[in-house]
């Protein structure tokens, strides 16, 4: 029996409709005081049949003409907003808001936060400093870039070279995502993952953002810290990276204006350079990956993704947002973190945790299972760990350091 | 306090910490999403009990853990259904999850049998029972190091069960395990069950126990050597348990003097402990070509068995060479008390038996039998072995893990009174894949019925049960089916028609269906005097079996659910006391139903398998009974105080909160 079963939503409240499948969004929405509905491919029906979900089937294939069919069907149940859970629905969102709240601008949005080339020059428009950035279109359009930017840099011959960065246009986070520092190593990229982002590298601290917005305002700002890049994150962060929140959050509210938002999520990430500046990478329309909104319900026990309702939801008021949310930093109760672990070694044949990350006190629990094949594929791109473990601390700082060591432990063996 | 004790002690603190706000996150999710939030759970309470001490902070939280949904959606949902067999499995896993669960469900058994977690659905004397059995079980985890394959199956992990049972016998009481495991088996046996692999299961872990050097038992477990021989080393030629090929050997160059020592050997161990060893099926079947003589002693026969395997000899011969194997031998068992009860000279019965020796079974049964039993033997083996142990232990019938009770019954209840119509549901089921029982005129095949109480095969059963079953379910509920819509409760024509002629067509109940509450209960009760008790009925004992419903309640007297059992005599004890003997087709029959009443499985005239109470304590669990209409039916003159106590017993325990509504009384002004 589930305990709060739509019969107690609150009728003065927004009906929302969840955009792709997310058992842990479900489940909060489930026990939110607002109506939802799950609109999610018709694999979900059988589970959502079963726990009495409310539920719409629906396929997001790319954008096409029947996008109005789904924005007229919850048109017509009532729906008040739709809120994209994952980086291939939030078009679908932009256009479904377009005509749920009767705003075509929604949808024009939406499409500039999709692709990574258009939004940067969006930034850059709007006086956000950025990287420099090109799009490639084939092997050659690399090797021009990566010869560029070190010419730039006046390298000579032989000097060793800065890493360029590739990124799919149209795709979450780290997928996609590789470095190139040898023109040797332009010819691993298959053909078909072009058209391609190219950025060049900036040496610096790389951090992510995550803001809850309503009527145009920040209402919650985290700041996730990387130890490495696709391997690890923890919340809140260290004080030498809080020091630039008053910074960030001017970058932020930089952002909402260049890109016009008035309610939502967005998720961007940052680079701090040496000298203080702030570089803008990209942002998102949506939750993170990596767990982030896991890691913030443990430090500050609220639920990120009843936050995401409330910020989406034009119902909201300004007592009850203000309400929701703590005080960054302060209110947490500990520093939470989360590691992904990718196997180090070449052929493995059991996963074992070792003894001195299990035994240590900030230790909470990981997600690895068993090795399903023997031999471990190279690793060409970020984002395939294999599983994250989780922990739980005092402090910032011991928790930095203990899942840089992660790094360093083989956990399949 | 030193430095390490300090620093264990706030380890322990701190992985509780965790473990409660893990339990807490996981508490608040809905039900869909507890696996979400479980991994926490699991992996701290795997740290915590790997501690030392850290059993009993996860004890403390046995309520918390359950309540948080920690075993929702898994087989050890319902404590009460868990099967203390399977335990040893789990805890030897190499996947450190089903480890940690069945420990945690090993710890909500402790503090519910300690009384610190009271459990709807299962009481402190249920939760110790299981417990004691998990325990015998696993006693090697109790008593002995990890062995080098647990070591490299579980590595560090199995060192947490070793933890576990360590704390569930400090808790228990050290001293006492093996004599209580003992005890346990003891009693168990009395009831004389069908099945027996549980027990011999104990009976072995303590004899490898004993066997071990590095085991030290004390002085406990004296009593466990009848128990052992009885099934490893039952007689002179088989002592050191030197396995069945040199026990064959060993009968060749046996006299008849010698050959006639071992029978009566084996027949002693056999029909004081209910367990039949291995060897004694070697023996019997070398008998097979010597003497009937000796058969005769090897089955324990009086000259009542005697009489009945020398007039259908060659039938008996056909049965043991059929049925009896060493992995079989509990046919024996059945065979001799089969033969002790006569049934043969029932005209049907040995044709019956001689249809079911040639029986061709359907392949899908014989799918289940191998399924159940194993491939080793073939099916037609051991449902042969079933039906001698069903018609020679009708009170052995045991519902398994299932919620059904009444084929359990209905199967029993045809063994102890009509076996030949036993025999040919077991023809219908084995051969046909179909039973047709009529409902009113109306015939119901199980095989056009929809589905049954039972949401799943179950494999947990004796051979017969294992076949019948199934089809009985489905035409119990079908009977159920047709008679919705009528007023009062369906029993009133499903049992009749369900279980035979001789079950009363007169009904009667105490709970008023629509409501709930008590219903006419001094008439109900002066009715059940009338007649069932002897003083009160013409001193007329009870001739047929009836069926009659039970209102369960646990050791607090809370009612725990209905419950169908079988009337078979009402007579007075060996101490005067007017009882009823009845039978439960529960696997244990051995309950404490609370507010005094506890049933008795031995020691007050029970035969085998029989349960008994004094006849006003089972009148306050009582809810439905049959009776003849034809009978005179006139009330009971019981005395007030009588049923003063009886309604007392009824009103402290399962009718607490079922009192009607009195109406006002206008008191009659002066």
């Amino acid at each position: 029996m589930s305990k709060n079963r739509k019969e107690n939503f609150n009728p003065e409240k927004g009906y929302v409709a969840i955009l792709g499948w997310s058992v842990n969004a479900i489940e909060a929405a489930d026990r939110f005081d607002r109506r939802y509905v799950v609109v999610a491919p018709d694999w979900a029906e059988e589970y959502c049949v079963e726990h009495q979900i409310p539920y719409v089937p629906w396929n997001f294939e790319r954008l096409n003409d029947r996008s109005m069919e789904i924005a007229q069907t919850l048109k017509d149940m009532g729906v008040n907003v739709a809120i994209p859970l994952f980086e291939e629905t939030v078009e679908w969102a932009g256009a479904i808001n377009s005509v749920l709240l009767d705003n075509p601008r929604l949808f024009g949005q939406a499409m500039l936060l999709r692709d990574k080339a258009l939004m940067k020059r969006r930034a850059q428009l709007g006086g956000i400093r950025v990287g420099i950035f090109e799009e490639a279109h084939d092997k050659e359009d690399v090797v021009r870039f990566l010869k560029r930017v070190n010419q730039t840099l006046l390298k000579l011959d032989g000097d060793p070279n800065d890493p360029i960065h590739l990124k799919a246009f149209d795709k979450a986070g780290c997928l996609g995502h590789r470095v190139i520092r040898t023109p040797d190593e332009v010819d691993s990229i298959p053909d078909e993952e072009f058209p391609v982002l190219m950025e060049s590298h900036l040496d610096g601290w790389e951090f992510a953002v995550e803001a809850w917005i309503h009527n145009g305002k920040i209402r919650f700002l985290n700041i996730s810290e990387y130890v490495t890049l696709g391997y690890s994150v923890f919340v809140p962060a260290t004080p030498e990276l809080e020091k630039y929140r008053a910074q960030i959050t001017t970058q932020i509210e930089k952002l909402i204006k260049t890109f016009d938002i008035e309610f939502g999520f967005i998720h961007p990430e940052y680079f701090v350079t040496n000298d203080g500046e702030m570089y803008f990478g990209e942002v998102a329309y949506r939750p993170p990956g990596f767990k982030v909104f896991e890691l913030l319900e443990r430090a500050y026990g609220f639920n990120a993704y009843q936050g995401l309702i409330l910020s989406f939801d034009p119902k909201t008021t300004e007592e009850e947002i203000t309400s929701f949310f703590p005080k960054e930093v302060v209110d947490a109760k500990g520093v939470a973190g989360c590691f992904g672990v990718y196997p180090r070694r070449r052929v493995v044949s059991r996963l074992e945790i070792p003894e001195e990350t299990e035994e240590h006190e900030y230790f909470e629990s990981h997600e690895l299972t068993a090795p399903l094949e023997e031999t471990v594929t190279k690793r060409t791109a970020f984002g395939t760990h294999w599983g994250l473990l989780y922990f739980f601390g005092p402090d910032p700082i011991v928790m930095r350091d203990l899942l840089k060591h992660q790094e360093d432990l083989d956990f399949y063996v | 306090m030193t430095d390490s004790e300090a620093h264990d002690t706030a380890r322990l603190d701190s992985l509780s910490e965790k473990l409660d706000e893990a339990l807490r996150t996981l508490a608040e999710v809905s039900d869909f999403a507890k696996h979400t939030r479980i991994r926490r759970v699991f992996d701290t309470a795997r740290r915590l009990m790997l501690q030392e001490g850290g059993c009993a902070r996860v004890e403390a939280r046995a309520r918390q853990l359950d309540e948080a949904g920690v075993f929702m959606g898994s087989d050890w949902a319902q404590p009460q259904t868990l099967i203390p067999s399977l335990t040893s499995h789990s805890l030897k896993s190499p996947d450190a999850d089903t480890v940690v669960v069945e420990a945690l469900s090993e710890l909500r058994l402790l503090a519910i049998a300690l009384g610190d977690y009271v459990h709807p659905g299962m009481s402190s004397e249920q939760a110790h029972h299981n417990l004691t059995q998990v325990m015998a079980i696993n006693l090697e985890l109790l008593f002995g190091a990890p062995s080098e394959a647990e070591r490299e199956q579980q590595g560090k992990l199995a060192l947490l069960p070793r933890n576990l049972f360590r704390h569930l016998a400090e808790r228990i009481g050290y001293e006492h395990v093996i004599d209580k495991l003992i005890e346990e088996i003891w009693r168990i046996l009395q009831q004389r069950p069908i099945q027996v692999d549980s027990v011999k299961q104990m009976i072995t872990q303590i004899a490898i126990c004993q066997a071990n050097p590095d085991i030290d038992l004390g002085i406990s477990g004296q009593g466990a050597d009848r128990l052992i021989s009885s099934l490893y080393g039952t007689t002179q030629a088989c002592r050191v348990d030197p396995g069945v090929e040199v026990y064959r050997e060993r009968l060749n160059s046996m006299d008849a003097g010698a050959l006639q020592y071992e029978a009566t050997g084996f027949a002693r161990a056999m029909h004081d402990t209910g367990l039949v060893s291995p060897y004694h099926a070697v023996l019997l079947r070398y008998l097979l070509e010597q003497s009937d003589h000796l058969l005769s002693e090897a089955l324990g026969l009086s000259s009542t068995g005697r009489d009945c395997l020398l007039c259908y000899g060659e039938l008996v011969h056909a049965m043991i060479d059929e049925a009896v194997h060493p992995q079989t031998a509990q046919a024996i068992y059945g065979l001799a008390l089969l033969l002790e009860k006569g049934i043969l000279y029932q005209p049907p019965a040995a044709p019956a038996l001689w249809r079911q020796l040639a029986l061709p079974i359907s392949s899908y049964c014989q799918q289940r039998l191998s399924l159940a039993f194993g491939p080793e033997l073939s099916p037609r083996v051991w449902l042969m072995q079933g039906v001698l142990c069903m018609l020679g232990q009708p009170l052995g019938v045991g519902q398994g893990n299932n919620p059904t009770c009444q084929s359990a019954r209905a199967l029993s209840m045809w063994a102890y009174n009509d076996p030949d119509y036993l025999l040919q549901m077991v023809v219908w089921a084995a051969r046909d894949d179909e039973i047709i029982i009529h409902f009113e005129g109306q015939p119901i095949s199980s095989r056009e019925s929809a589905s049954g109480v039972a949401t799943e095969l179950p494999l947990d059963l004796d051979p017969v049960s294992l076949l019948v079953v199934p089809h009985l379910d489905r035409i119990y509920a079908e009977m159920g089916r047709r008679c919705i819509g009528r007023e009062g409760d369906p029993h009133r024509w499903v049992n009749p028609e369900f279980h035979g002629w001789w079950s009363g067509r007169g009904f009667r109940i105490n709970v008023d269906v629509e409501t709930g509450k008590l219903d006419q209960l001094e008439d109900f009760l002066r009715h059940f005097y009338a007649s069932y008790h002897p003083y009160f009925n013409g001193n007329q004992p009870l001739i047929h079996p009836q069926p009659a419903g039970i209102a369960v309640t646990d050791s607090a007297a809370r009612f725990v659910g209905w419950h169908a059992i079988t009337i078979l005599r009402v007579t007075l004890d060996p101490r005067e006391e007017m009882r009823v003997y009845f039978y439960n087709p529960n696997n244990d029959s051995g309950q404490n139903w609370g507010n005094g009443v506890e049933v008795s499985t031995s020691g007050n005239g029970e035969r085998f398998g029989e349960s008994s109470l004094p006849f006003e304590q089972f009148a306050s669990r009582l809810y439905i009974f049959h009776y003849d209409p034809l009978e005179s039916g006139e009330l009971a003159q019981v005395s007030v105080e009588a049923l003063e106590r009886v309604k007392g017993l009824i009103y402290q325990s399962w009718g607490a909160d079922r009192l009607p509504a009195e109406p006002l009384q206008a008191s009659a002004p002066h």
